[in-house]
């Protein structure tokens, strides 16, 4: 009896892991083991120790801790510590809210709460502006690449710069800045011990990482392109880049431009559609990239490089604030803008005045020598 | 439903449940409410380690103190820096005494062999924090890594691998596995995020600032001897000021200090004066001091009286 009731209770929390899931938690397969093995040390008919050792077990970031009371309260019911079947076969509200819940634009989304309202707010306007989205197919490939070698040069003297960037922590090193005792002790033992050849620690390189945001909406037509090859050329130098187009959403071509030869390159991107030429939401881009790609992406050794105009639809707010935790997580926030490149042009645009202050580095992008410049900004 | 038992090693203080848990807290002078407690019993029963996540003095390193009091152990303590790496948290060789002993033993008839193993025995091994959590003898410590946010990427993986098996290879003396796991408590002040991976491996917990009833329990246990009109009133006045959108909210640690700091300078009740001359406790940047005024002293007062 005891025994059925532990593994109906044991199914009960697999599937509420289930549902914990389709509302954006990681719960995995090593967090659910440990809910179930938490389940059973502790006196599961206490509503409030039950609800505790699921919250400990299951989350793993304050967003989670905070969204999971009225979660378990959904699915548990009035502080029941099993949903409200008693036959084997759950038919809790998760499966009824879950269809609604794919439903919207994507599941980053799905966060309940305060959140929703201004998620929905976005989606239908992300549609009103896709109307102008003429998702025009270019092909690149009939474009000239003679100044390709040039863009590489560049790239490869920013790589350069870059790299001399050093993480404290220390590696051995061949120059003479720090005795690394451990190593003198082993290479001298076979001569007892006496120290003849010494061992030298220095500081390890370590390259940054580059995250390129790409702005190809109308106003952008002139740039975009050279400007995609300059994003090619950086990644076919660095190890570690990531870049992005955007226009009124966010897609990743960094795999694309990992293609060895540039024109195949091109001919794949003007087939992925996005948003060539359409209008530009940089705010609504940027927190679709923080929500997506952010966590992963963004660390304390990258550098953000956004290429835009800042000609924004958008809302300014919605760009600064996205562009505040942007900048947390990196080391620096790179704007180039190729408008800059003109003699009167003031950064007078709604969305480029709420951005500038979060921006480290403001520099025009217009032609090569002023992507050249650029070596010394990094 | 009877719980797994890990083998009761301490044989001390063990708690039954999270309520007998929180109960034990409370004698030693900490306020856990019942979802800390079930964490932290949880840490005790599943030998899982716990991340503590919140704002800076809300008591996430106090847990690890008044856990490794409860159990009666040790308390091995980590402090994370950017930059930290395996000498000094795991171990080091005593370079200058195998130095030392190299020279000893110069005229010593032994193999090369022989010389080598005492200059990498135990006697040369500086013990940094990790390796000690793992080398303890009696009972399992509690290991505390504070601040993890602050060390690089690189050390969190390292962390991961000391986490899972809880074994330590040295190269010259061979894999060192743990007798006793350790309780480990990581505390973290999110300013950045940890890796998914370690964050999977761990319970979590979220401090948030406390209810006015429980930060005047929190003040009634710590500071006994302050008159409970003039606690209510600095609770309520710092719990006011949370609202306000300061930098760096006061936490706990603050409310407490400042109430000390009211109580030395002989004040009874909370004024505009006291709230100018304390300001120092609760406001700990120019930007946050300019905010509480303007937000108005004699409003915050009229809030709190």
């Amino acid at each position: 009896m005891r025994q059925e009731h532990a593994q109906q209770l044991a199914g009960s929390i697999v599937d509420f892991c289930r549902f914990l899931r389709t509302h954006g938690f990681s719960a995995d397969m090593r967090q659910t083991m440990t809910a179930l093995e938490a389940a059973k040390t502790i006196e599961v008919r206490n509503p409030q120790f039950f609800a505790s050792a699921l919250q400990t077990t299951l989350c793993s970031t304050m967003e989670e801790w905070e969204q999971f009371p009225p979660l378990f309260q959904t699915f548990w019911g009035e502080s029941q510590p099993r949903p409200r079947s008693t036959s084997g076969e759950y038919k809790g509200p998760s499966r009824g809210e879950s269809p609604e819940q794919k439903e919207g634009s994507s599941l980053f989304l799905d966060r309940p709460g305060k959140q929703t309202g201004a998620a929905e707010g976005n989606t239908k306007a992300v549609y009103g502006a896709s109307t102008q989205q003429r998702l025009k197919k270019v092909d690149f490939s009939q474009l000239p690449c003679d100044d390709l070698a040039l863009l590489e040069e560049i790239s490869l003297r920013l790589l350069r710069r870059m790299s001399q960037r050093l993480s404290r922590r220390l590696a051995i090193s061949e120059r003479p800045t720090r005795i690394d005792l451990r190593r003198s002790i082993r290479r001298n033992i076979t001569r007892g011990g006496e120290p003849l050849v010494l061992a030298y620690k220095g500081k390890k390189p370590r390259k940054n990482k580059l995250v390129i945001l790409l702005d190809i909406s109308g106003s952008m037509n002139f740039y975009s392109l050279f400007l995609v090859r300059f994003a090619y050329a950086l990644q076919a130098r660095f190890e570690r880049v990531h870049t992005f187009l955007f226009s009124t959403n966010v897609v990743d071509i960094s795999d694309l431009l990992r293609t060895r030869y540039l024109p195949e390159a091109l001919r794949k991107l003007s087939q992925r559609a996005a948003g060539w030429s359409g209008g530009t939401r940089i705010g609504e881009s940027l927190r679709q990239f923080n929500q997506v790609y952010g966590r992963k992406l963004l660390s304390r050794d990258s550098i953000f490089i956004i290429l835009s105009d800042g000609w924004d639809t958008g809302e300014p707010e919605l760009l600064a604030s996205q562009l505040r935790k942007t900048k947390a997580r990196v080391q620096k926030v790179l704007w180039l803008n190729p408008l800059l490149g003109l003699k009167d042009y003031q950064p007078l645009t709604r969305g480029m005045a709420a951005a500038l202050p979060y921006v480290d580095v403001f520099a025009p992008a217009h032609n090569l020598e002023s992507l050249l410049a650029l070596e010394r900004q990094l | 439903m009877s719980a797994i038992e890990p083998e009761d090693e301490s044989g001390k203080d063990r708690s039954a449940d999270p309520d007998a848990l929180m109960r034990n807290f409370e004698r030693l002078g900490y306020i856990a409410d019942r979802s800390l407690a079930t964490s932290i019993f949880l840490i005790t029963k599943l030998r899982k380690p716990l991340l503590i996540e919140g704002h800076a003095g809300l008591g996430k390193t106090e847990v690890a103190k008044v856990l490794a009091t409860m159990l009666g152990t040790e308390l091995i303590r980590l402090q994370c820096y950017e930059g930290l790496d395996a000498s000094s948290a795991v171990y080091e060789w005593n370079y200058q005494k195998q130095l030392l002993a190299i020279k000893i033993q110069e005229g010593a008839a032994q193999t090369v062999e022989e010389k080598e193993r005492y200059i990498f025995s135990r006697e040369f091994l500086l013990e940094r924090p990790l390796l000690k959590s793992i080398l303890a003898q009696e009972a399992s410590p509690v290991l505390l890594i504070d601040e993890i946010d602050r060390a690089d990427e690189a050390f969190e993986a390292f962390l991961l691998e000391l986490l899972s098996d809880f074994q330590i290879s040295i190269p010259e003396m061979g894999t060192i596995q743990a007798t006793h796991i350790p309780y480990v408590i990581l505390t973290s002040n999110r300013t950045r995020e940890l890796s998914d991976a370690l964050k999977r491996r761990c319970l979590y917990h979220w401090i948030d600032y406390p209810t006015f009833e429980k930060e005047m329990r929190i003040v009634r246990t710590r500071l006994p001897d302050i008159e409970e009109e003039l606690s209510k009133q600095m609770v309520r006045y710092v719990q006011a000021l949370r609202k306000l959108d300061m930098e760096k909210p006061p936490g706990v640690a603050e409310t407490l200090d400042c109430v000390q700091a009211v109580a030395l300078l002989g004040k009874h009740q909370l004024s505009a004066d006291v709230i100018e001359e304390t300001m120092g406790c609760v406001a700990k940047s120019m930007e946050d001091g300019a905010r509480l005024r303007a937000a108005g002293i004699d409003q915050l007062l009229s809030q709190a009286t």
